[in-house]
């Protein structure tokens, strides 16, 4: 019986005891200040392999660790990371009845080129019946130019064949060819050099089935990848393809450690304790719990300041909010309902920006009542956005103009949204035949204004959307059914089918121009991106343009001129784009990073850049460790960031 | 008793079999697709979707994926269509954290359970006994969720005391023995909230066998020769209404490696729960039928075992 009462009450004592100990014990255990910095993350990382990956949880710690040929800089320009520099080029082939004909007409456009100095050749030979062109620029437009010279004066190039199936024949040849020269200074993080051989590697890899990458879509126009020594890469392109050059930021992974394993053994070898050549190494890997870098000493811009950086895997959004008020994460995302509360408060630093996201409706273009295109302009005159702006966003958002989100290099200024005015959107509305019924709802040859409006489920800014637009378009007689479904439901019975009659959706599409799958009048298939079903033979015309435009101003002008057309057509009514906010105690990290000429350093507080606040995250310090052990130079506060100071040492 | 083993085994592996069809069948049947790159991905052509579903057999009929999910199973070939690693690796990886958690939460729910319900049994009918089945039951009704937050926002800004994941973050300890605290300090937590809701379910059940068992003839013998209301308690009706306890303990067995979803997000534990939750979310067929055909296992030994012990402890059960 004793023994019974032993247990009875010694155990749970023992328990009570136990806790009370581990509690006094928490309470009296403080955090020591590390050198090292801490982001909370919601999902963890599927791999750290980076041509694996697509998820953004795994490329920001990827991040850190490797580099690709190519990154964005502070101003979203492309510059050169493992490249030191590169060069584009084209081979432009014509094709002619004889090996005669083709001579001919060499000499021929030998005769033409003083009096045609914009053309960028810069060489020509003939191989057979065809003649090939060098050229110094890549892109469509200079080809189309030669091949009508050639065509008024009588040298008839013959057509090629169709190479892959659904496309026409080709009047020309245009192969661009990319050049990379890369960095001589680089070292993989066992210590073996990089170089273009682990280039080449990394693109097969790519292209090998065997590997699933997400990345394959990107490099399927590439026809061969040459590698003349191992500092020098030359890409060859089937056809002009200018999204591709941002294809180049890909990581770059390590040949010598992959080259001779069978890719299914990669998860096992690799994918969790990868190797780069980036400015942290990694470190260790506790499942659901953290990932830990390491500062790399033989990083080739030098080491970053910061010991390690520790990404713990936090998956619940309140004790990551209480994570970063107790200072055990740096960073907190902040929903846009908290940020008026942190704005005024000097603890913090606040970085805010338009996010690269927008919301919208897509309307159905299939359904009859959508292909007035008045009634879609009095559908966004009916809905008020500035307010959705304000009550759903807390007001931390911009309208949207169109396809493109403010912060892009490529986004128009000039392309005006359409505004709240529900008068005019009844006047529309009457010119378009829709008069108000009995029951208030408009009519139109018998048929009732009405349709169902999808969101998903989880998700409440677009469940509120949903809400009001129901509500603004009443007042203008419309009747709007909202229908909430599971997200997998919601594309499975009506996005993939292209059954619905509008859905409310976002699009966060980065930094590419291209949206010909989202656009062209081709892709309107189930399963395919055009869902709403536009077409618009300008739209196609501007979009295939754009993907054979490497010229920058060129790009420029005509996105913007492809955002105005297609915000004028009104297929979504375009919404808002969301500001996505971060926070960080106040002074927790200053930046120091390299300047533009060697030796130079150049030190400022973290500030938002176009390309985000944690753009030089590398470069990230803590004040109470200073950098030490290089000489700071002092140099001239770059243009890009006027707060940013010179330090002499 | 050799022979009722050996049946109940047969029998098992047919239930097991039927088990893993249907769990097969509700999992793949379920609206959306295991891509984990999104649905609605500019960048991804239909190339390297189709190419990714050939690789994880997910162009094939239904049938046939079935027959090679479980083929994969048996041989350990099974991979995780999130990274790709095989599914029993990551499910042995979360078993540690999983057992300490769970055992714990078993431990504290028997324990602190049957106390309160012997003294629930003992003083029945009193004022202290009704307000404390109030309490418990509120504890019965409330959710996780709540009780999780609540005791994280209190432990974290009042107190100031680290909650998340297995062990404080950036602490150096002075000695392996505050580390060792610390451990215990972040498994406590998560385990108690788990075990409050089975704290107060073993409470009333005992406490109701054990009523039951106090108006037994022999109860009212051993009080008529004068035994210690102690004595009678512990000894005769304590130990004859504890049969269900024991029981129940193979019933135990899947809930030692079942997860706590929300619990383990809430404290950022990693555990089972949120390997089966990231799974759903992910579409990750094959982590998912694991898991399940683990636990119905579980279930079924849980349930041979348990009446193994019955017929152990109580002579009047027999295996046939």
């Amino acid at each position: 019986m004793r023994s019974i009462r032993l247990y009875l009450y010694g155990i749970p004592a023992l328990l009570v005891l136990i806790l009370g100990a581990a509690f006094v014990n928490a309470t009296f255990l403080s955090v020591t200040k590390k050198n090292e910095m801490s982001i909370g993350t919601l999902g963890e990382p599927s791999t750290l392999n980076p041509i694996q990956q697509a998820d953004s949880a795994a490329s920001e710690i990827a991040g850190m660790m490797f580099n690709g040929l190519l990154k964005y800089s502070r101003d979203l320009e492309i510059i050169g990371d493992l490249a030191t520099s590169w060069s584009l080029s084209q081979e432009t082939t014509f094709r002619f009845q004889n090996h005669e004909e083709a001579v001919k007409s060499k000499d021929f456009l030998k005769s033409l080129l003083p009096s045609y100095p914009a053309w960028p050749v810069t060489g020509m030979e003939v191989e057979g019946d065809q003649l090939i062109l060098h050229l110094s620029q890549a892109g469509h437009h200079d080809s189309e130019q030669i091949f009508k010279s050639l065509w008024d004066f009588n040298y008839n190039p013959l057509p090629f064949p169709a190479g892959e199936k659904g496309e026409k024949p080709r009047l020309f040849l245009a192969e661009p060819i990319l050049k990379f020269t890369l960095r001589r200074d680089v070292r993989w993080h066992d210590g073996a050099p990089f170089t273009a051989a682990d280039v080449a590697f990394t693109y097969h890899a790519i292209m090998d089935e065997r590997v699933a990458s997400p990345r394959r879509s990107d490099f399927e126009l590439v026809s061969s990848l040459t590698v003349p020594n191992p500092y020098e890469v030359i890409v060859r392109y089937k056809k002009p393809f200018s999204p591709a050059l941002a294809s180049w930021m890909q990581s770059i992974l390590p040949a010598h450690l992959l080259e001779k394993v069978d890719p299914a053994k990669w998860p096992e070898v690799y994918n969790r304790h990868p190797v780069g050549t980036g400015p942290f190494k990694f470190s260790s890997w506790k499942t659901n719990e953290q990932i830990r870098l390491v500062r790399n000493p033989d990083y080739f811009l030098g080491p970053p300041w910061l010991d390690s950086i520790v990404f713990r895997v936090l998956p619940d959004p309140l004790t990551l909010q209480l994570a970063f008020e107790t200072k055990q994460v740096d960073f907190w995302g902040v929903q846009p309902w908290a940020v008026k509360g942190l704005e005024n408060d000097p603890r913090y630093e606040l970085f805010s920006a338009p996010g690269n996201m927008y919301n919208y409706i897509g309307w159905n273009l299939r359904r009859p009542m959508f292909q007035d295109l008045r009634v879609r302009q009095a559908l966004a005159k009916a809905v008020n956005v500035p307010q959705m702006i304000k009550y759903i966003i807390y007001g931390r958002g911009v309208q949207s103009n169109g396809i493109y989100t403010p912060q892009v290099w490529f986004y128009d200024p000039k392309v005006r949204p359409l505004s709240y005015d529900p008068e005019a959107a009844r006047a529309l509305l009457d010119q378009a035949g829709w008069k108000p019924g009995p029951d208030g709802i408009r009519v139109k040859d018998g048929k009732r204004l009405s349709f169902t409006l999808l969101a998903n489920n989880g998700n409440e800014v677009r469940r509120d959307i949903a809400t009001l637009v129901q509500d603004d378009l009443k007042q203008v007689g419309i009747e709007v059914k909202v229908e909430i479904y599971e997200w997998a439901v919601l594309l499975k019975r009506f996005v993939n089918k292209g059954e619905f009659d509008a859905i409310v959706l976002g699009w966060g599409l980065g930094y590419d121009f291209d949206q010909y799958a989202i656009w062209d009048s081709s892709q309107t298939h189930p399963e395919e991106l055009n869902f709403v079903g536009y077409s618009n033979p300008k739209v196609d015309r501007l979009l295939s343009d754009l993907r054979q435009e490497y010229n920058r101003s060129e790009i420029i002008r005509m996105a913007g001129e492809l955002q105005q057309t297609i915000y004028d057509d009104q297929p979504y009514l375009f919404l808002f784009v969301p500001e996505g906010t971060s926070v960080m105690w106040k002074g927790t990290y200053r930046i120091r990073r390299p300047g533009p000429h060697p030796g130079e350093w150049i030190d400022s507080p973290v500030t938002m850049t176009k390309a985000g606040w944690s753009y030089d995250m590398e470069w990230f310090y803590r004040p109470e460790y200073p950098p030490k052990g290089k000489s700071v130079k002092s140099s001239t506060p770059s243009t890009a960031s006027t707060d940013s100071r010179s330090v002499t040492p | 008793m050799g022979s009722f083993i050996i049946r109940r085994l047969g029998l098992s592996l047919v239930l097991l079999f039927i088990i893993s069809i249907i769990s097969f069948f509700i999992v793949t049947l379920t609206p959306g697709s295991p891509y984990p790159w999104g649905e609605l991905n500019p960048k991804i052509s239909a190339e390297v979707k189709a190419n990714f579903r050939k690789k994880f057999h997910l162009d094939r009929p239904l049938h046939e994926q079935y027959a090679l999910t479980m083929r994969d199973l048996f041989t350990g070939n099974l991979r995780s269509i999130k990274d790709d690693r095989p599914v029993m690796l990551r499910i042995m990886e979360r078993l540690p954290a999983t057992l300490a958690l769970n055992v714990t939460s078993i431990l504290i729910s028997l324990s602190f359970g049957t106390l309160l319900g012997v003294a629930a049994a003992r003083y029945a009918g009193s004022w202290q006994e009704i307000t404390g089945s109030f309490v418990t039951f509120i504890f019965i009704a409330l959710p996780g969720f709540w009780i999780s937050y609540l005791l994280a926002i209190v432990l974290v800004t009042t107190f100031g005391v680290p909650i998340l994941g297995t062990q404080s973050y950036g602490i150096d300890f002075p000695n392996p023995a505050a580390e060792w605290l610390d451990r215990l300090w972040h498994l406590l937590i998560p385990a108690t909230v788990l075990a409050l809701g089975g704290i107060a379910a073993q409470s009333r059940y005992l406490r109701a066998t054990m009523i039951g068992t106090m108006r037994e003839d022999y109860i009212r013998t051993a009080r008529s020769k004068g035994l210690r209301e102690e004595v009678v308690l512990y000894k005769h009706a304590l130990r004859n209404s504890i049969r269900p306890i024991i029981s129940g303990i193979g019933m135990l067995l899947p809930a030692l490696i079942s997860g706590a979803v929300i619990v383990e997000n809430i404290f950022a534990y990693p555990g089972m729960g949120r390997l089966g939750y990231e799974a759903v979310l992910e579409r990750d067929y094959p982590t998912l039928v694991a898991l399940n055909f683990v636990v119905a296992a579980l279930v079924l030994l849980g349930n041979l075992i348990s009446d193994i012990l019955s017929a152990a402890v109580d002579p009047r059960v027999r295996l046939e």
